[in-house]
């Protein structure tokens, strides 16, 4: 039943990585392009955390940790550089 | 299973390079190097190495995006 629900979240996982990447390569507008290196971040710290679980290390969930903590930054810049305000 | 992973990240790795080399925009080829540093930092992660994945993410994905990004208004004053 556990692995079931760790293999349907592993899908669900590279399925949203899969339209992630998708949108980055047709992106039209550089919006669009910041929009899903956004939602890939998001993916990237939920499938460390999968990969915590899976591996059963601890120590795997503080990268996850600091990576979320910093990745709004890059976000935030491009959309500060986008408002001409950095 | 983890071989097959850390190929995909690989691969991720070299879309984001092929991206930020050939897109004709600037700001589209800044954030595309963050992306290739973030898929890199996952990659460090799955072969095992925490600390520098942690570096590699703060360092690679975000200090060096917004230091581009600086660079870039004060040269050119960005035409995108």
């Amino acid at each position: 039943m556990a692995e079931s629900i760790l293999l349907a979240a592993a899908a669900l996982i590279f399925l949203g990585a899969l339209l992630g990447v998708l949108r980055l390569l047709l992106g039209p507008t550089v919006v669009d392009r910041v929009v899903a290196v956004d939602m890939l971040t998001v993916m990237s710290i939920s499938m460390m955390s999968l990969y915590a679980l899976v591996a059963g290390r601890v120590i795997y969930l503080d990268a996850a940790l600091v990576y979320g903590v910093l990745s709004f930054l890059a976000v935030i810049a491009v959309a500060r550089y986008l408002e001409r305000g950095l | 299973m983890l071989q097959l992973l850390v190929f995909l990240l690989c691969g991720g790795i070299l879309v984001s390079g092929l991206l930020a080399v050939t897109l004709k925009s600037v700001l589209a080829a800044t954030v595309s190097a963050g992306l290739a540093s973030l898929f890199a930092a996952v990659c460090y992660l799955l072969l095992g190495a925490p600390d520098v994945a942690m570096t590699e993410a703060s360092i690679g994905s975000g200090l060096s995006t917004l230091m581009f990004l600086y660079a870039i208004r004060k040269t050119r004053g960005g035409d995108d």
